[in-house]
C-alpha cells in the first residue's frame, strides 16, 4: 500500500507530534489536523448525532460537517472546532466531541436498527410528549448526541477586541479578494482584507495553474507582498467575518495564537474586530455540494474540491483508488490532480450523457476512464468505503435505467457543483436568489453598501474571479470616495480549460424508492436523509423554515453548509414546486461558531462594568470598610470592627450618630450646577414645589415627577445666588436628571435661558451628623458663625474648613443636626482626615450607607427607588407638602395627580410598620395581606419597601405602602413568608423617631 | 448597532453614544388643566408604532448632550435624516426616502 | 451680572489653599508609577505612556456662539479664539477651548488661575452665559507612544486615523465604559480629559489594554 504522504523534497513540513482520541500521530508543519489525520489513515472521525453511524472527513474548511474536536483540557480547552480548521502544532490535543463511549464502538451504532425506528421529529414525537420522559431522556441524549463540552474552569487567556474604521472591507482573500484588495488599496482607501484561513489565496493555494507563468502560490505570496507595502492595508488572516450586522458593521474574529497552541498565550489569544466599513466586498467564494447518494456518508466519501486541495496543499493523498462523481466540468480536476500525484483513478463517473469539451478531452488524453451518463447510487464498505455501486441513469438523473456494477476503490469524491457562500450577504437581510444557470442561490438585491464578487457571486472560472474582483474593488473604492469606478490594474495572463454547463442533480437515484433505499445523507451532522425530508412533506410540511425545524437540517454546529441546497431541493421536489417558490432558509451570525471570549473581551473580572470611587476611597479600603455597589459607585456599606458582625457594626455606628456623632461620605450624590435669568423659573417648572423666593444662601428639599405625576427622583437645591443654583440627586439619578433637565430645556422651553452643568465630580461631600456635629465643625472652621440662630437648619455658608475653601450645607438625612462639608474632590481624602481628627474627641464615628439607610428610616424619609418604584404619586408617600398648589406654572406630573387614577380611593399608602415581634426583621419586598389564612391567591394590600432592626428605638420597623394604609393606624396586617412563618405587624406612622423634627434645628 | 449622524457634531457616531428617547414632535399641551383625563392619557402614554418611517427623537449622551430628531426606517434601520429639535422632517413618505443619512 | 455671583459663586478653586500642609490627591494619584507588560516598563521604553498632567483648571463654559460679545470677550480673556467649528479645539499653549457642543465649551488653563478666569470672563461678557468650575472633578491625561491608536481603537468606537482626527480635532465619546474628551496634539500624542470617579477604572483598563506593548503611568512633564 502507497504511504498517504505525497513527498514533496524540500517543501515536506518538519515533524509534529499531536494526540487524537488519546492516540499519538505524526503530522507535519503546515498540516491542518484533519490533514495530519487523513495522512495516519484516520477513517472515523466521528459519529452520526441520531445513529451513531461512523463518519470521516468530508471537506477541508468552513463546511466540515463530522470532523468536529474539542482541542486542548481543562481551562483552556475549545469545543466544536473543524479538524478542517485547527492548525496542527506540536502537542495538540483533541477528541471528537461524537461517538460514546468512543468513536469506534459507539452504542447507537451498534444497536443498529435504532436508526430505523428513528424518523423526523422523533424527539418531538418521543421525549417531548412527556415532560417526565424528556427530564430523564435529555442528559442521555445530550452526551450520546456528541456536542462538545463548555469548559468549566476559568479561561486564563487574553480575549480583546478593536474597533475598526475602513473604507473598503474584503472578506475572502481568494483570486477575487486578492483583486479587489489591489484595485482598492491603490486609490488610496483605507483597506481590510480578512480571510479564515492561515493563509491568503483560497482555491489559488491548491491550485496547479500558472499565473504569469509561474505557480499560483508565487502569484499569491507577490500579491500579498504588495498589499503589505500599502500603509492603508490591513491583512487579517486566521480571521473570519462571521456576522454582517447594521449599517455596514461586522464582526471579525481574529484567532492570533491558537494556531500555536496553550502554551504560547503570552500576548492576546483572539481578537474580536468591529469594523465599520464604509464599503464591503464579499469574496466568500464557494462551497461545494455533495452529491446525495445512498450510504454517502461512509468514510472515505469525500467533497471532490477537498480531495485536490489535501493533495495540492497538504500534500496528502487519501485513499489510493479514487472514483470520481460528479455532475459538472470542474470536479475532473480532481481525478487529474489524483492522476498526477500517481494515484490510481478507478473511473470518472459523470452523470451527464455525453459530456464533451476540453476537461473530458484533457481527462481522457491522460486515460482516465469515464463512465457518462452514470452515477454512483450507493457506497459500499463500514468503516471505510470498498466500493462504489454505478448505474445508468436517465438524462434527467431522475432514474436508474439499467443493472448496477461495482467499481472497487477505497476513496469516493463527489461532486454537484458549487453553492455560493452568501451567508454574509444574507445577514444583511437581502433575499437569495435562485440561478438555473449556477444551479445554486446568488446573493440577493444588497441592502447595505455591499456587493459580492467572484465565486460568492456565482462565478467560477479563474478568469471571472480575478476580473469581477477587480471591479468590485475597484466600485467600492470609488464609492467610499476615492478613485474611479473601473478598474485599471493588468489580470495575471494564464491558459484556462472552459467549462461546459453541469447537469442540475440533487438526489442520485437508486434501483430502490428513496424510503427503502439505504439511507441517502442530506445534512451529516444531524442525519438528515432525503427520505426524511419526503416523509415532512408527506406529513404536511410545506414551508422550508418548518422542515427545517422538523428535520432538524441545517440545526448543526455547520449550519447547514453542506446539505441545506440539496435538502432544499429535494424538499422542492416533493411539494412538485420550483427551488425559487421553495425558497432558502435565512442564514443568520455566526458563520462559525465564535468563542464568548472573544465576546467578552478584557471586559472581565475588575474591569467588568466600571468601578466608580471617590476622593475618600482608599482611606475606606484602609479602614476596613465593606463596599455596597450603588450604581457604578463603590460605596462604604458598614465599617466593621475586628470581630463584628455587620448587625453589631451597624448597630454601633447607628447609636454614636444619635449619641454623639458620625460622619458619611456622601460625594456620590448627583449634583447639577444650574445657571440663567431663568433658573428659579425651571427648577420650579420641574419640582412639585416653589423656588422662585429661595433666597442666596438657603436650600429646599423637593421631588421630581415624571410627567405621569409618579416620584422619580429627589433631592436639595440650593440657590446660590442670584440666577445661579445647585441642585442635588440621588446617586443613581443623576445622569438621568441631568437628561431630564436638557430635554425640558431643549424640546419644550428654548426659550428659557438656563443651563446646566454637572459638578457631581467636582466636590467631595462629608457629612458630619449628630448632636457633637458643631462641636467638630468648629475646630476646623473659624470663619463661619455656626451658631444655630446665624446659620440655620437648611441654610449654606461658605468657608475655610482646616484651610480649605469649602462649602457648608446645613442639610440633613439622619434628622440629626448635620453639617455637610463640600470641597473640589481634589482636598477629598484631606478634609476627611481632618474632620476625623477634629472628631476624635467626640469618637466620631465613620459609617455606610446601611446606617444612613436604618437613620433616614427612623425619620421615615423616604429612598426614591427602594420606597418608591415608579408607581408613587407625592400624595401616595405622604408628602402632599411638597406639592405646590399656587404654582403659576402647570409643573411637570401636575395634571397626573387629578387623573382618576392617581386620585382614586385605595391606592397604596406610605406607611411605618412595627412587627409585634419586636425582634423579627421583616424582609424587604414582603407582600402584605389583612388575614393570612385565606386562600391562596390571597388578596394583596401592599410589601414592605425597608425593613432594619432600630439599636436606638430598641426594635424593628419597616417602611410600607398599604392599600389606603394612611387611614388604617393602629390596625394589624400579616406578612405570610415562603419559609412558611407569618410575620404580624400593626400600621403606624412612618416617622418613628423624633416626629416633631427637633434634633435637627438645635 | 447604528450609526447616527449628530446634527450638530456634524458627525456620524456609534451607537453606544447615543440614547433613543421616544417618539418626536409630541408637544406638551399649553394648558394641562383644560385637557380631559382621555386626552390627556393619549399624551402620556400613546405613541406610534409604525412599520416605515419613524421620526423620533435621540440624546447625544456621550457627546454634545444636544437632543435631535432623527427619521428612521423601522423595516430597514436605514436612518434617512437626522434634524435638529424645532424643525420639520424633509422625509415624510417612503417615496422620498432617497437621501444619505445626512 | 450681579456681584452675588462673583463673590460666591466662584470661590471654590483648587489654589484657593496656600497652607503647604493641605495635601491634594490628583484623581490619579494611587496609579502614579505604576506599569503593565514587560519588567522593564517601570523604567524603560513602552509602547503606552500615559501621563497626568499637574492640577489644571477646568472650567465648563457656556453661551452663544452667535453673540460677538460673548467670543470676543472669551477672546480677550483667555488669549484664545473660541472654537465654533465642531469637535476643534484652540490653545495658545497656556490656555485651551475645546468645542463640547453648540453652546458649551471646556476651557483648560493653568492649574490656581481659574478663579481669576472666571471672574475675568464674566466681568467681560454680559448676557446669558454660565461658568463652572470642574477642575476637581477631571483630570487631563496624555497618552503617547507607538501603541497609542491601537489602545484608542480598543477603547472607543470612534475613528481616531490621522485622516480622520488631525491636530487640532478633539471629541466626547465613550472610552471603554466610560467616557472622555480626546484631542489630537501637534505632535501626534492625545489628550484626555476623564472624570475623577471614573480615573481609576480607566487607569485600570489602560494598563490593561497596554500590557501587551508596555504601559507605564507617570506624572506629566507636558
Amino acid at each position: 500500500m502507497l504511504t498517504r504522504r505525497i513527498d514533496r523534497g524540500a517543501d515536506n513540513g518538519k515533524p509534529i507530534y499531536f494526540r487524537f482520541n488519546g492516540k499519538r500521530y505524526q503530522g507535519r508543519q503546515g498540516d491542518t489536523l484533519a490533514a495530519a489525520l487523513l495522512a495516519n489513515g484516520v477513517d472515523i472521525v466521528g459519529r452520526s448525532f441520531k445513529y451513531g453511524r461512523p463518519r470521516g472527513i468530508v471537506g477541508h474548511g468552513a463546511e466540515e460537517p463530522n470532523a468536529i474536536v474539542q482541542i486542548s483540557h481543562g481551562s483552556q480547552t475549545v469545543p466544536n472546532l473543524r479538524a478542517t480548521q485547527v492548525e496542527l502544532y506540536e502537542g495538540l490535543e483533541a477528541n471528537s466531541v461524537s461517538g460514546w463511549p468512543s468513536v469506534d464502538f459507539d452504542i447507537k451504532g451498534s444497536l443498529g436498527l435504532l436508526g430505523g425506528l428513528m424518523p423526523p421529529g422523533f424527539y418531538y414525537k418521543t421525549f417531548m410528549g412527556s415532560k417526565k420522559i424528556w427530564e430523564f431522556s435529555e442528559p442521555w441524549i445530550r452526551k450520546a448526541a456528541g456536542l462538545g463540552r463548555a469548559p468549566v474552569e476559568a479561561d486564563p487567556d487574553v480575549y480583546d477586541k478593536l474597533n475598526q474604521h475602513c473604507d473598503v472591507l474584503v472578506v475572502g482573500a481568494g483570486p477575487a479578494g486578492l483583486m479587489a484588495a489591489l484595485e482598492a488599496a491603490r486609490t488610496g482607501a483605507r483597506v481590510i482584507i480578512a480571510d479564515e484561513q492561515n493563509e491568503f489565496g483560497g482555491s489559488l493555494l491548491a491550485a496547479t495553474q500558472t499565473l504569469d507563468g509561474k505557480p499560483c502560490r508565487e502569484w499569491v505570496s507577490q500579491t500579498i507582498t504588495e498589499l503589505s507595502n500599502f500603509n492603508n492595508v490591513e491583512l487579517l488572516p486566521r480571521s473570519t467575518v462571521f456576522g454582517y450586522y447594521d449599517h455596514n458593521f461586522l464582526a471579525i474574529l481574529e484567532r492570533r495564537t491558537d494556531h500555536l497552541g496553550p502554551v504560547a498565550t503570552t500576548g492576546v489569544r483572539q481578537r474580536l474586530h468591529r469594523v465599520r466599513a464604509r464599503q464591503v466586498v464579499l469574496a466568500t467564494g464557494a462551497i461545494e455540494r455533495p452529491l446525495v447518494f445512498a450510504n454517502n456518508d461512509v468514510p472515505g466519501v469525500m467533497l471532490a474540491s477537498s480531495v485536490s486541495t489535501y493533495v495540492n496543499r497538504y500534500g496528502v493523498a487519501p485513499g489510493n483508488k479514487l472514483v470520481l462523481f460528479t455532475t459538472n466540468d470542474g470536479a475532473y480536476q480532481t481525478a487529474i490532480d489524483w492522476h498526477s500525484a500517481g494515484r490510481e483513478v478507478v473511473a470518472v463517473v459523470d452523470t451527464r450523457h455525453n459530456p464533451k469539451g476540453e476537461w473530458v478531452d484533457y481527462a481522457r488524453k491522460l486515460g482516465i476512464d469515464i463512465l457518462d451518463g452514470y452515477g454512483v447510487i450507493e457506497a459500499r464498505g463500514g468503516k471505510r468505503v470498498k466500493a462504489a455501486l454505478v448505474a445508468p441513469l436517465n438524462r434527467e438523473g431522475s432514474a436508474v435505467t439499467g443493472p448496477p456494477q461495482t467499481l472497487s476503490c477505497d476513496l469516493l469524491a463527489s461532486s454537484g457543483g458549487w453553492s455560493p457562500a452568501i451567508h454574509l450577504s444574507s445577514h444583511t437581510g437581502a433575499k437569495p436568489v435562485w440561478s438555473d444557470d449556477v444551479v445554486g442561490f446568488l446573493p440577493g438585491e444588497s441592502k447595505q453598501k455591499e456587493r459580492s464578487a467572484g465565486a460568492a457571486n456565482g462565478t467560477y472560472s479563474l478568469l471571472g474571479c480575478l476580473q469581477e474582483g477587480a471591479r468590485a474593488g475597484a466600485e467600492a473604492a470609488q464609492q467610499a470616495g476615492f478613485g474611479t469606478d473601473t478598474s485599471q490594474l493588468p489580470l495575471p495572463k494564464f491558459t484556462e480549460l472552459q467549462e461546459q454547463p453541469q447537469q442540475a442533480l440533487f438526489l442520485v437515484p437508486h434501483s430502490k424508492r428513496t424510503s427503502r433505499a439505504p439511507k441517502q445523507f442530506v445534512d451529516f451532522q444531524l442525519d438528515v436523509t432525503a427520505a426524511g425530508i419526503e416523509l415532512a412533506a408527506r406529513e404536511g410540511y410545506e414551508s422550508v423554515e418548518h422542515v427545517k425545524r422538523y428535520t432538524a437540517m441545517g440545526f448543526g454546529t455547520d449550519q447547514g453548509k453542506l446539505g441545506n441546497i440539496n435538502g432544499m431541493a429535494i424538499l422542492s421536489k416533493a411539494l412538485g414546486q420550483g427551488i425559487p417558490e421553495t425558497g432558502t432558509t435565512i442564514f443568520r451570525p455566526s458563520y462559525t461558531p465564535t468563542t464568548f471570549g472573544a465576546i467578552a473581551g478584557r471586559d472581565v473580572k475588575e474591569l467588568f462594568d466600571p468601578e466608580r470611587y471617590t476622593a475618600m476611597h482608599r482611606w475606606h479600603v484602609e479602614n476596613g470598610a465593606a463596599f455596597e455597589n450603588v450604581g457604578q459607585w463603590k460605596r462604604p456599606w458598614y465599617f466593621p470592627k475586628p470581630g463584628e458582625t455587620m448587625h453589631d457594626a451597624v448597630n454601633r455606628e447607628c447609636l454614636a450618630v444619635r449619641n454623639s456623632v458620625g460622619i458619611l461620605d456622601a460625594s456620590t450624590l448627583g449634583k447639577i450646577d444650574i445657571q440663567g435669568p431663568d433658573a428659579a423659573e425651571f427648577i420650579t417648572r420641574i419640582y412639585t414645589n416653589a423656588y422662585l423666593k429661595l433666597a442666596p444662601g438657603k436650600c429646599r428639599y423637593g421631588v421630581m415627577l415624571k410627567e405621569d405625576g409618579m416620584i422619580f427622583d429627589d433631592g436639595v437645591t440650593a440657590c446660590l445666588g442670584e440666577n445661579h443654583y445647585l441642585m442635588f440627586t440621588t446617586t443613581g439619578g443623576a445622569a438621568g436628571v441631568l437628561a431630564w433637565l436638557e430635554l425640558w430645556q431643549q424640546t419644550e422651553w428654548p426659550e428659557l435661558e438656563v443651563y446646566f452643568t454637572s459638578v457631581t465630580d467636582h466636590w467631595t461631600t462629608a457629612t458630619v451628623t449628630g448632636p457633637n456635629a458643631r462641636k467638630v465643625i468648629e475646630k476646623v472652621c473659624q470663619d463661619v458663625d455656626l451658631s444655630n440662630d446665624s446659620f440655620k437648619f437648611m441654610d449654606w455658608r461658605d468657608g475655610t474648613v482646616a484651610d480649605v475653601k469649602a462649602r457648608i450645607f446645613r442639610i440633613s438625612f439622619t434628622g440629626e443636626l448635620s453639617f455637610e462639608v463640600n470641597v473640589p474632590a481634589h482636598y477629598g481624602r484631606y478634609i476627611w482626615e481632618k474632620l476625623i481628627e477634629a472628631g476624635r474627641e467626640f469618637d466620631i464615628t465613620p459609617y455606610g450607607t446601611e446606617t444612613m439607610h436604618v437613620l433616614r428610616a427612623e425619620k421615615g424619609f423616604i429612598i426614591v427607588g427602594q420606597d418608591t418604584d415608579g408607581s408613587m404619586t407625592p400624595q401616595d408617600m405622604n408628602m402632599d407638602w411638597v406639592v405646590g398648589k399656587k404654582k403659576a406654572f402647570s409643573f411637570i406630573g401636575k395634571r397626573s395627580l387629578e387623573r382618576s387614577d392617581t386620585v382614586r380611593e385605595n391606592r397604596k399608602q406610605f406607611v411605618g410598620l412595627k412587627p409585634l415581634n419586636e425582634k423579627e426583621v421583616l424582609p424587604e419586598g414582603a407582600q402584605i395581606v389583612n388575614d393570612p389564612n385565606q386562600a391562596i391567591p390571597m388578596d394583596m394590600q401592599g410589601h414592605v419597601t425597608s425593613s432594619y432592626y432600630s439599636a436606638n428605638l430598641g426594635h424593628s420597623f419597616a417602611l410600607a405602602v398599604v392599600k389606603g394604609g394612611l387611614n388604617r393606624m393602629g390596625e394589624v396586617v400579616h406578612c405570610p413568608l415562603a419559609d412558611g412563618r407569618n410575620i404580624a405587624a400593626e400600621i403606624v406612622s412612618s416617622v418613628f423617631y423624633d416626629p416633631k423634627g427637633d434634633r435637627q434645628n438645635v | 448597532m447604528l450609526e447616527i449622524y449628530c446634527p450638530y457634531c456634524r458627525e456620524t457616531r456609534e451607537e453606544e453614544e447615543f440614547s433613543y428617547s421616544g417618539e418626536a414632535h409630541i408637544a406638551r399641551p399649553p394648558e394641562p388643566e383644560a385637557q380631559s383625563d382621555e386626552q390627556w392619557g393619549d399624551y402620556l402614554f400613546f405613541r406610534k408604532n409604525p412599520r416605515g418611517l419613524h421620526h423620533e427623537m435621540w440624546y447625544h449622551q456621550t457627546g454634545c448632550r444636544r437632543y435631535f430628531n432623527v427619521t428612521r426606517d423601522t423595516v430597514s434601520y436605514q436612518i434617512l435624516e437626522s434634524y435638529p429639535m424645532g424643525e420639520n422632517p424633509t422625509v415624510t413618505t417612503v417615496a422620498n426616502q432617497t437621501g444619505d443619512a445626512r | 451680572m450681579s456681584e452675588i455671583i462673583e463673590d460666591k459663586a466662584t470661590t471654590n478653586t483648587v489654589s484657593a489653599s496656600v497652607n503647604a500642609a493641605v495635601s491634594i490627591e490628583s484623581p490619579l494619584h494611587y496609579f502614579l508609577g505604576k506599569f503593565s507588560g514587560m519588567a522593564q516598563a517601570k523604567k524603560g521604553a513602552v509602547g503606552l505612556v500615559v501621563e497626568e498632567a499637574g492640577l489644571r483648571g477646568h472650567l465648563n463654559l457656556r453661551g452663544n456662539p452667535q453673540s460677538e460679545l460673548f467670543t470676543a470677550g472669551v477672546e480677550q480673556v483667555l488669549g484664545v479664539t473660541l472654537p465654533l467649528s465642531p469637535g476643534t479645539f484652540e490653545t495658545n499653549g497656556d490656555n485651551s477651548i475645546y468645542w463640547l457642543g453648540p453652546n458649551e465649551w471646556l476651557l483648560i488653563v493653568p492649574g490656581g488661575s481659574e478663579g481669576r478666569t472666571e471672574t475675568a470672563l464674566r466681568q467681560a461678557i454680559s448676557g446669558h452665559i454660565a461658568i463652572v468650575d470642574i477642575s476637581g472633578g477631571q483630570t487631563l491625561i496624555n497618552l503617547s507612544g507607538e501603541a497609542v491608536a491601537t489602545v484608542l481603537k480598543k477603547s472607543s468606537g470612534y475613528d481616531f486615523h490621522p485622516r480622520h482626527f488631525g491636530p487640532g480635532r478633539c471629541v466626547q465619546t465613550t472610552l471603554a465604559k466610560a467616557t472622555a474628551l480626546v484631542s489630537k496634539k501637534a505632535d501626534g500624542s492625545f489628550d484626555l480629559v476623564i472624570r475623577r470617579s471614573f480615573a481609576d477604572y480607566l487607569a485600570s483598563w489602560l494598563l490593561d489594554a497596554g500590557r501587551e506593548f508596555g504601559c507605564r503611568i507617570e506624572t506629566g512633564q507636558r
